[in-house]
């Protein structure tokens, strides 16, 4: 067999694998949006049928309305933009001064960071709520900034390889210029890692998205957000969960991130790869 | 501090090191205000009685940890945990290599296909545990009714009951689409012309990977599964959700899972906000801590045998 008669062969096989895990993989959200289109009992009806007779669409304006929906995507939205900013902004600053700014001191810190890592996030989330209900600062979205403020330690590897690969020249003659060390930032660095701050953006949203433990300890129901609706899950008066109304409730909640994820994939990912691991 | 005396030196370092902590100050106020000092309360706490309410607090040593060590329910959280951990890191690693290999090459769809291969890792837990629940249902769900149609079961198993762990250990199926895109970059750092070198002296692919790809990426590897025992340790929200009993109510943490599948964590949740035992939960999770520390240095220490060492200036 010629190379070029493998290489067609080898691709081939390739793509057939690929395309039975991708089927695979897409079984648990056909399963998702199929039982949210049924009604209860069709659900619990033996021998079940895949499909619904006929799709319950119904189940989706309950999934809004049964918890409130709309008062806690804004909650969610409005803690993501509290949370996701101060995260891009410290990270890239910190990344900023791990790269640009080496004194004998930097790696000890830059150690530091990593070893956050480590910490399992409980053992400082709830000593932290315990001292918090002691002073009496709990239900305040601005634990979420202080949050960001700290950073994301990938985020902050990530950054600091994106200004690695810009040349110094380009700060120093800014600085000929008499640009101060913010301006420099600023103007002209900042502006040059936008695919850092794309995978950065995109991980703040999809972390305080999803995020369980800090809402359920620090906000109250008034303040809370979907990621704790969702995993309450919907049920009746009797207490009988609801699993399809909560699917459309799912799908609801996955929604947004679905779509920041596809309108921004392509540079997500080629960040991901050019900037996290090239070190 | 040493580093004044040092801020005279030069104008340049001066400007240098002023510029580093500025640059730094947010990170160390969110270090200290998030890390260090709740740490150390937390330490402080698991040496005392104290549960909800602060009342006649006082410090009793060591003894919430003396406990903690024969507890068996506590003991047995631990066991599952690792055990998780183990196979979770194994599934995710190997996983995502075998897509990384099947992606590395040039093919029809290889955008669409990592995209969507990477896709369910976006999915937050929540939401896929209980896309999961639903999935993998006795006589409504998904895959059984599939199974059945297809023949190959007679009627309906009930995984989550029957194997609670493996049902779990799904996801990280799933969710191998991260390692997938760590693997994929570390391959890419793998210069194509020691390929084309080994197949003209006739290695075939299975030596290529072995002799050259998989030296060549092993501290990627090394990586990947270091972050995924970290991780892996801490997950504490599946069982609750794909918890094999019957959820009554529409709160799902009021529910412990069964010992099987009680991960640490989920304990640890449990103990301190399901029964206010603050100080023996706080105990747990430091012997976690320890746990998780002790053994990633020991395995950075001495689990690195294999990774080839020319690589390791990169890391």
């Amino acid at each position: 067999m010629n190379v070029e008669a493998r290489d067609r062969l080898s691709a081939t096989l390739r793509f057939i694998a690929l395309a039975i895990f991708v089927v695979a993989f897409f079984l648990p959200l056909v399963s998702m949006v199929v039982t949210s289109l049924k009604r209860m009992d069709e659900l619990y009806r033996v021998p079940a049928h895949i499909f619904p007779e006929k799709p319950v669409w119904e189940n989706y304006s309950l999934a809004w309305t049964l918890v409130n929906f709309g008062k806690y995507l804004l909650n969610s939205i409005l803690l993501t933009i509290l949370y996701a900013v101060p995260a891009i902004m410290s990270s890239c600053f910190a990344g900023y001064a791990f790269s640009r700014f080496q004194v004998r001191e930097s790696k000890v810190f830059f150690l530091l960071v990593l070893s956050t890592l480590m910490i399992p996030v409980m053992v400082t989330i709830m000593p932290l709520y315990m001292v918090m209900s002691r002073v009496g600062f709990v239900n305040q979205r601005g634990l979420w900034f202080i949050w960001g403020i700290s950073g994301i330690p990938f985020i902050i590897f990530l950054f600091r390889q994106f200004f690695s690969t810009i040349p110094a020249s380009f700060e120093e003659s800014a600085r000929m210029d008499g640009a101060g060390r913010f301006r420099i930032f600023f103007m002209i660095m900042f502006p040059l890692v936008q695919t850092g701050v794309i995978v950065a953006g995109i991980f703040a949203f999809q972390w305080s998205w999803s995020e369980f433990l800090m809402p359920v300890l620090f906000l109250s129901d008034e303040k809370s957000t979907l990621a704790i609706k969702i995993t309450m899950g919907y049920a009746d008066q009797k207490e009988n969960l609801l699993y399809n109304i909560g699917m459309a409730g799912i799908v609801y909640y996955t929604l947004p991130l679905v779509i920041i994820f596809f309108a921004l994939q392509k540079r997500f990912v080629a960040g991901l790869l050019a900037g996290g691991l090239k070190g | 501090m040493a580093g004044i005396a040092r801020l005279g030196a030069s104008p340049l370092e001066r400007h240098k090191r002023v510029s580093f902590y500025i640059f730094l100050a947010p990170w160390i106020i969110g270090f200290l205000f998030l890390q260090v000092v709740p740490i150390a309360w937390g330490f402080v706490i698991s040496l005392t009685n104290r549960s909800a309410f602060p009342v006649a607090i006082k410090f009793v040593g060591l003894k919430n940890y003396i406990t903690l060590f024969q507890d068996a329910d506590v003991l047995s959280s631990f066991w599952v945990s690792f055990v998780y951990t183990i196979f979770n890191t194994l599934i995710g690693v190997v996983t995502g290599f075998i897509f990384a290999l099947l992606l590395d090459r040039e093919l029809p769809g290889r955008g669409f296909f990592r995209t969507i291969l990477y896709f369910p890792y976006m999915i937050p837990l929540v939401a896929v545990g209980w896309i999961f629940r639903i999935f993998l249902e006795k006589d409504t769900g998904f895959l059984n009714i599939m199974l059945v149609r297809l023949g190959i079961l007679g009627s309906g198993v009930p995984w989550m009951q029957q194997s609670p762990m493996a049902s779990i250990l799904l996801l990280s199926f799933w969710q191998a689409g991260w390692s997938m895109i760590i693997f994929l970059g570390a391959l890419s750092t793998v210069p194509k012309e020691l390929y084309e070198v080994a197949t003209i002296d006739g290695a075939g692919y299975g030596r290529r990977v072995r002799h050259i790809m998989l030296p060549l990426i092993s501290p990627f590897i090394f990586f990947q599964l270091v972050m995924s025992f970290i991780y892996a340790m801490q997950a504490f929200i599946q069982p609750y959700i794909m918890n094999p009993r019957v959820i009554r109510g529409n709160w799902v943490m009021l529910n412990p899972p069964p010992n099987d599948t009680f991960f640490v964590m989920s304990r640890a949740y449990y103990i301190i906000s399901g029964q206010h035992k603050f100080a023996y939960g706080m105990a747990m999770l430091w012997v976690l801590f320890a746990f998780v520390l002790v053994l990633t240095i020991l395995f950075v220490k001495f689990g690195g045998f294999w990774v080839y060492t020319e690589a390791d200036e990169k890391r």
